[in-house]
């Protein structure tokens, strides 16, 4: 193994933590934000914290991390063409970066969930993971709950919320089972949830 | 050279439905495709001799052969025939159903494709790769579920985005209970591995079940969906869940001797019943309608389960196998007052609806007085066999699931009574015209539905055979 390979593998136990609160930073910026540029960039940078856990996860088979990283990529991707189709038919009105409705509300709530996804993780801790990846499995399970909770009506966000409870359940599992099937199952259904949640919001824009 | 049947029973449809693909301008073929390919493969399993008229000199198809994909294990075992023959067949009558109704569809190919992972998850042994196949089922379904075919089933969204968000909801559950078997079986002795995954595994299945209170689905999705596609998923998806939950009681010992589950199967189920005919009485909507009577004759299929008994069983398979009749005929009445609503679907929008478009309500409400168990149907004497059984052993519980019933009954009348209202004076008395195939279709639906009806012994006798399958409350 080259230094530099060596360096590289060493990494992620070093920066989970700050990847697990990138995590809940950018999803906080995907809740708050009503900008779907803004929020695209937010979700490709989360999948991008999300992959360096993936990393840590499989640490001997690193291509399995930069498969799932490139996976959430592509998936941002679909979104971001189904919110431009969206975006073309629905007339702006205002300016083009605002703050989504209820802002007051969104802060307060996801400061809770913030704090208790903290405290669950101290106080329940989950079995056979390490405490930033279990961090990092709680902040995901609360984003799910805050975007499925709050933005039901909006299918892109609904899919965001779906798979970053997968997210959640695959850093669970695939620390328990790093198994090359499992892996690629819930590969699949990552880009299935992708590529449903962005065709309901193009066809609710055809309709 | 010997072919394993699963290979035959997960790859013919996963082909078919690429073939399907390119022919999405002739409807007709890629029903008649479908519907061959699924018959095909329900004949496969249940008519065992067709496997030796398929096998030539070199070739042979083996039943009983495990499929085995990357160490996993993929095989048809006797208690998966009866599971496997209704999944396809269901789907080969829903393809003909769905023929007239949904011209380009991608249903046909992409119901193939979910018929193709269902069967897969009854196959595999695992919980883990059973519950990622049904989830990948369920959000392929989807794609079906709100294409804007015919105009009017694409417009709102919101039931196929609870649909996916309620079947992820279930899968963490079921997949970690996989890890705590594993554990369990590592530490024996460790009871509360058990306890966590009978947890887990009942959560799970209460999800995908729509079980009270994680209903919501049910009914957002008869609304919003495409009639057939809804009625896939209710019969054939629901199927499948319904048969891993029994093949779980069966496979897991541990899970039948927890003592709460039987009372817990009951309570759950009369709750469904009475919140389900509760909301159905006072419904205003067809679509909620076909939603709420589905969630009654699930609590009814978990009360036949909750009675700890051989025939409970046996009413629950023969509650499942009476469903696809009834709400078959339900969709093609739907499908046909929706468009008469310009696909709206409630009550005050259709007042009169039965005088311009009589066969469609007709078959809506004998679907719907069928899903009730009301006479004449094959749901009626699974549902008298139920009150049979619970009144046994507390009568009151048999009140509860027939006020259920009579709830779905009423919602039933309620909206017939508005459909066969005089006309109002300023609606259009214009006669829909009927596709002669639809009008076919329904006639043979309303016949095998009083047919079952009127004979449901040789059906009975049938179901009570295969149940014999499932021994976990004789053990």
């Amino acid at each position: 193994m080259t230094p530099f390979i060596n360096w590289l593998s060493q990494l992620p136990s070093l920066i989970s933590t700050p990847a697990a609160w990138g995590i809940f930073l950018t999803g906080a910026g995907i809740y708050l934000i009503n900008e779907w540029r803004i929020r695209f960039l937010m979700w490709g940078a989360q999948y991008f914290f999300v992959g360096i856990l993936f990393a840590r996860i499989f640490d001997t088979r690193p291509e399995m991390a930069l498969l799932k990283t490139l996976v959430g990529w592509l998936i941002c991707g679909a979104f971001l063409i189904s919110a431009r189709v969206r975006g073309q038919t629905t007339p702006q009105v205002g300016p083009r970066w605002r703050w989504s409705s209820n802002l007051p509300f969104r802060i307060l709530s996801l400061l809770t969930m913030t704090v208790v996804a903290y405290l669950a993780s101290q106080k329940y801790p989950l079995p056979f993971i390490s405490a930033d990846l279990a961090l990092a499995c709680f902040i995901l399970i609360v984003l799910a709950i805050l975007f499925i909770g709050t933005e039901e009506d909006d299918a892109l966000v609904t899919g965001v919320g779906v798979l970053n409870l997968l997210s959640a359940l695959d850093i669970f599992y695939s620390s328990q089972d790093p198994g090359l099937l499992v892996t690629g199952l819930l590969v699949m259904v990552n880009l299935l949830i992708g590529l449903a949640a962005s065709y309901l919001a193009v066809v609710e824009v055809a309709e | 050279m010997t072919i394993p049947a699963p290979l035959v029973l997960i790859g013919a449809p996963l082909a078919m439905a690429v073939v399907l693909q390119l022919l999405r301008r002739w409807t007709m073929f890629m029903a008649l495709l479908a519907t061959l390919t699924t018959l095909f493969c329900g004949l496969l399993v249940s008519f065992p001799p067709l496997l030796d008229i398929l096998s030539s000199g070199a070739w042979q198809i083996a039943l009983e052969e495990p499929l085995s994909i990357l160490g996993r294990v993929v095989v048809v075992e006797p208690a998966d025939r009866l599971p496997l023959t209704f999944i396809f067949i269901t789907a080969a009558i829903l393809f003909v159903i769905a023929w007239r109704l949904l011209p380009h569809s991608n249903f046909f190919p992409v119901g193939l494709m979910m018929v193709a992972m269902l069967a897969g998850a009854l196959m595999v042994k695992q919980v883990v790769y059973t519950a990622l196949l049904v989830e990948m089922a369920a959000i392929l379904a989807v794609f079906p579920l709100h294409e804007p075919v015919g105009a009017h089933y694409g417009r709102h969204t919101k039931g196929g985005a609870r649909y996916i968000v309620y079947m992820t909801l279930a899968l963490p559950g079921l997949m970690v209970t996989q890890l705590l078997l594993d554990l369990f079986a590592i530490f024996p002795n460790d009871t509360t591995y058990l306890q966590a995954a009978t947890i887990l595994l009942g959560l799970s299945f209460a999800i995908l079940l729509g079980a009270v209170p994680f209903q919501t689905w049910l009914s957002t999705v008869a609304t919003n969906g495409s009639p057939p596609v809804v009625t896939f998923l209710f019969t054939v998806n629901l199927g499948t869940v319904w048969f891993m939950l029994l093949a779980y009681l069966e496979s897991y010992a541990w899970l039948v001797t927890q003592a709460s589950f039987a009372p817990l199967f009951t309570t759950v189920g009369l709750l469904m019943m009475v919140i389900g005919g509760l909301l159905a009485a006072s419904q205003r909507h067809l679509g909620r309608l076909v939603g709420y009577a589905t969630l009654v004759d699930n609590g009814a299929m978990f009360v036949a389960l909750g009675t700890w008994q051989v025939s409970g069983v046996t009413l629950a398979v023969m509650l499942l196998l009476a469903r696809p009749l009834a709400l078959g005929l339900m969709t093609m009445g739907l499908d046909g007052l929706r468009r008469l609503g310009s696909g709206d679907d409630a009550v005050e929008t259709l007042a009169g609806a039965a005088w311009r478009a009589p066969w469609r309500t007709m078959a809506f409400v004998v679907g719907g007085i069928a899903l009730a168990g009301f006479p004449l149907s094959l749901s009626f004497a699974a549902h008298w066999g139920l009150y049979r059984v619970l009144s046994a052993a507390s009568v009151f519980q048999a009140v509860l699931a027939l006020a259920g019933c009579a709830g779905v009954m009423m919602g039933v009348l309620g909206v017939g009574r508005v459909l066969l209202a005089p006309l109002p004076q300023n609606a259009s008395r214009e006669h829909s015209p009927e596709d002669p195939v639809v009008l076919i279709l329904i006639v043979l639906l309303i016949g095998a539905t009083l047919l079952s009806g009127i004979f449901p012994q040789s059906i009975s006798r049938i179901v009570a055979e295969m149940a014999t399958g499932f021994t976990f409350f004789t053990s």
